[in-house]
């Protein structure tokens, strides 16, 4: 060792120095793994969208097929946010009117007022396509058209939306109001608008719990309930005034 | 070693008293052995800053994501300026190890093959970097993209224009530039370590007045003077990462600091150029990164692109790869091989030239007139130039050989300073880092890598006086 006149407390000193130094850059340092969190990104308000096809034009609400024998599926409030868009109707066809309801939350009582359907027939609704139990979505969360009949813990039963992954059921035409369990919140919905000049229609609101997995989903209190700005986050921001129907064939019919 | 026992006992669990590395003699604690080192700190810091780059780059949005990084990424505009900034470090870095080596005659036998590996590594330290350069999808990349094309077009290589720029979509161009950037850093990834393995196996090459300036320059592995790799070597190694660091995160930082960054030129911006539907696009002279200046400015030249090309290119790069076949013999001084040496000095003086050339005037036709006059003096003055020293040494080497080798005297710092300055530079260091958590990763990102970069230096500096106080004689 060439200590060349250091005596040896001085040369431990500087180790301990230099060992000190050198934690607190790297332990200084790693503060920067906040580099890993991505920044948030969403809205600060829900997005008024017209609801087209594929093509861009128009979905006319006249012209949504009756009871679901495709599912129409389309993102709001953000990007891959799928909600299923129905038409309902009883075991002929004909449309049913939705009437205003109050919906309750089975989770902790908490009740929201349902604004009905919409369209020319008052039959149209739209729902988160995330079951609210464990999010699973679109073909297991599908809607049983009248006559086809899901298998739920109080009996095979129609005209109701049914998750297969485990079971949880809801009323498509009470709000989407939880049937059966294990679902403990209903299924959130969208406000709609429909144009009555032009027949068409728009996405303009959540309304219910906060969508399965956002920021609150689990805790429906009344205040997230009025205020559901959970579904603004998380996700990206769907670019234009516009959100794009998609049908699928629906294996439940 | 009272107080070594804890270190002593990590040494032990790690095994590191016995990893295979070499020991090497005092001397070569000097900055000019460790050149490749500072490449391969560059390196291990590009890889690192890299991996998570990928979190945020979205080739479906190649600017709007890259300035999202620097602008919505807590730490962002630390990450990408200094990934920016450590390939141009790593650049430089294997510029001046490629040079010493050559000067100091270490391609010579046996390290042939190691050199070659060296070549092919600048072209991919390049390749990679210019790559990377693009994917910011900002004006600069733009204009790169359209020379690239044009010039493997002039090369009658038009077919393989798919297979780097894809199939003519924006998407795939950057998804490709994307795949190739990875696919180049990490062949460069492999090929480093067999440079490494033959620079371990051949053994760091002695100081040349040892072996009389004549190949082979080996250190005998019974060297005396050979002390274990542990703790010497990774002590010293440690300083000299911190160093790169440290660099690699100032520079940027204190470029991207508000009122300094205006001031930048776009060659040396930490940050991207405007985008190219941007207004301002039009007033952004079409630049290469710097160190593609040269090449640039040999499309200029009046013989049609592909020759143009070829002597900027290919013929640099083949010549460099046979290096160690035209310079066979086993004399190591540089003025022993002068015609080698002066093709040497030529080329760096044509890659200057033609650098700063291209800076004041990119992409500018240039006549016979001024090629012959930028490209002839160089060849005239280093050609003769280095044979009147080569006349010269040969007259001295005698005397400045038997002379040399008496060992350098000269300033010598105290241990006593040094252990001072030891305390000062972990003071400093510690002080840096504890200022750096006072700031906002996001809005004061430029003072925060400042602080990083400080504290880094400063650590490597107090490593190296402890290296000075505990292991130099």
């Amino acid at each position: 060792m060439g200590s060349g006149g250091v005596n040896e407390g001085r040369r431990n000193f500087l180790r301990a120095m230099v060992a000190v130094a050198g934690l607190s850059v790297v332990v200084g340092m790693l503060r920067g793994l906040e580099v890993l969190v991505p920044p948030s990104i969403g809205i600060s308000a829900f997005p008024k969208l017209l609801l087209v096809d594929e093509s861009g034009k128009p979905i006319k609400a006249s012209q949504i097929p009756i009871n679901g024998k495709q599912i129409a599926l389309f993102n709001y409030p953000l990007g891959n946010e799928p909600n299923v868009l129905l038409a309902l109707g009883d075991s002929n066809g004909s449309p049913v009117e939705v009437p205003p309801t109050t919906v309750v939350i089975p989770q902790n009582g908490v009740s929201y007022e349902f604004p009905g359907g919409v369209g020319p027939n008052k039959n149209i609704v739209a729902y988160s396509a995330l079951c609210q139990h464990l999010g699973c979505t679109f073909p297991e969360l599908t809607f049983y058209p009248p006559g086809v009949k899901a298998i739920t813990v109080n009996g095979p039963m129609d005209k109701v939306i049914h998750c297969s992954c485990h079971g949880s059921t809801y009323d498509p035409y009470r709000g989407g109001a939880v049937v059966t369990g294990p679902s403990v919140r209903p299924l959130p919905a969208v406000n709609l608008e429909w144009d009555p000049n032009t027949d068409e229609l728009y996405a303009v609101k959540m309304i219910g719990p906060i969508i399965y997995g956002h920021p609150g989903y689990n805790n429906p209190t009344q205040d997230v309930i009025n205020n559901p700005l959970g579904d603004l986050e998380g996700g990206t921001p769907i670019s234009g005034t516009s959100t794009i129907v998609k049908y699928y064939s629906n294996p439940a019919s | 070693m009272s107080s070594g026992s804890f270190w002593d006992r990590i040494a032990e669990m790690l095994h590191l008293k016995d990893v295979p590395f070499m020991g090497v003699p005092d001397y070569m604690f000097s900055i000019e052995y460790w050149l490749g080192a500072i490449a391969t700190s560059a390196l291990a810091w590009q890889v690192l800053t890299g991996l998570i780059l990928l979190l945020y780059y979205q080739p479906s949005d190649a600017y709007d994501s890259t300035m999202a990084i620097i602008h919505n990424v807590p730490f962002g505009s630390i990450l990408l300026s200094s990934h920016l900034y450590g390939a141009y470090v790593m650049i430089l870095a294997v510029y001046v190890h490629g040079l010493e080596v050559f000067f100091r005659g270490a391609h010579k036998r046996p390290r042939g093959i190691q050199w070659v590996l060296g070549v092919l590594l600048f072209a991919m330290t390049l390749g990679a970097a210019f790559v990377g350069y693009s994917l910011t999808g900002d004006v600069l990349s733009t204009d790169a993209v359209g020379v690239g094309k044009g010039i493997l077009t002039s090369l009658g290589l038009s077919s393989v224009i798919p297979v780097f720029f894809g199939n003519g979509t924006q998407l795939d161009l950057f998804t490709r530039f994307l795949g190739w950037h990875i696919i180049i850093a990490s062949a460069l990834l492999l090929f480093f370590m067999l440079h490494f393995y033959l620079a371990e196996q051949n053994g760091f090459m002695p100081d040349p007045r040892e072996v009389n300036y004549r190949a082979p320059a080996l250190l005998s592995r019974g060297d005396s003077r050979l002390k274990p790799w542990w703790p010497r070597n990774f002590v010293f190694m440690l300083a000299v990462v911190f160093l790169t660091w440290g660099i690699i995160l100032i520079i940027p930082s204190v470029l991207a600091i508000p009122q300094v960054l205006s001031r930048v030129p776009i060659l040396f911006s930490p940050y991207p150029g405007p985008s190219p539907t941007s207004p301002q696009a039009s007033s952004v002279p079409p630049y290469p990164p710097w160190f593609f200046l040269f090449m640039y400015k040999m499309a200029d030249m009046p013989f049609g692109l592909a020759t143009d090309v070829l002597m900027g290119i290919f013929i640099p790069l083949i010549i460099l790869l046979i290096v160690p076949a035209l310079d066979r013999g086993d004399l190591l001084h540089p003025l022993d091989r002068p015609w080698v040496t002066a093709l040497f000095i030529t080329g760096l003086t044509w890659v200057i030239e033609l650098s700063i050339w291209c800076a004041i005037q990119p992409g500018v036709p240039v006549a016979i007139l001024w090629f012959i006059l930028v490209i002839v003096p160089p060849v005239i003055i280093s050609f003769s130039g280095v044979y009147a020293a080569h006349r010269m040494w040969i007259r001295v080497k005698a005397k400045v050989n038997s002379a040399s080798l008496s060992g350098r005297s000269g300033f010598k710092l105290s241990k006593g300073t040094a252990v001072a300055l030891g305390y000062l530079a972990s003071l400093l260091a510690i002080v840096a880092i504890a200022v750096s958590l006072f700031l906002n990763p996001l809005t004061d990102g430029p003072y925060v890598g400042m602080m990083w970069g400080t504290a880094s230096l400063a650590f490597s500096a107090a490593l190296l006086a402890y290296f000075y106080v505990e292991y130099l004689q």
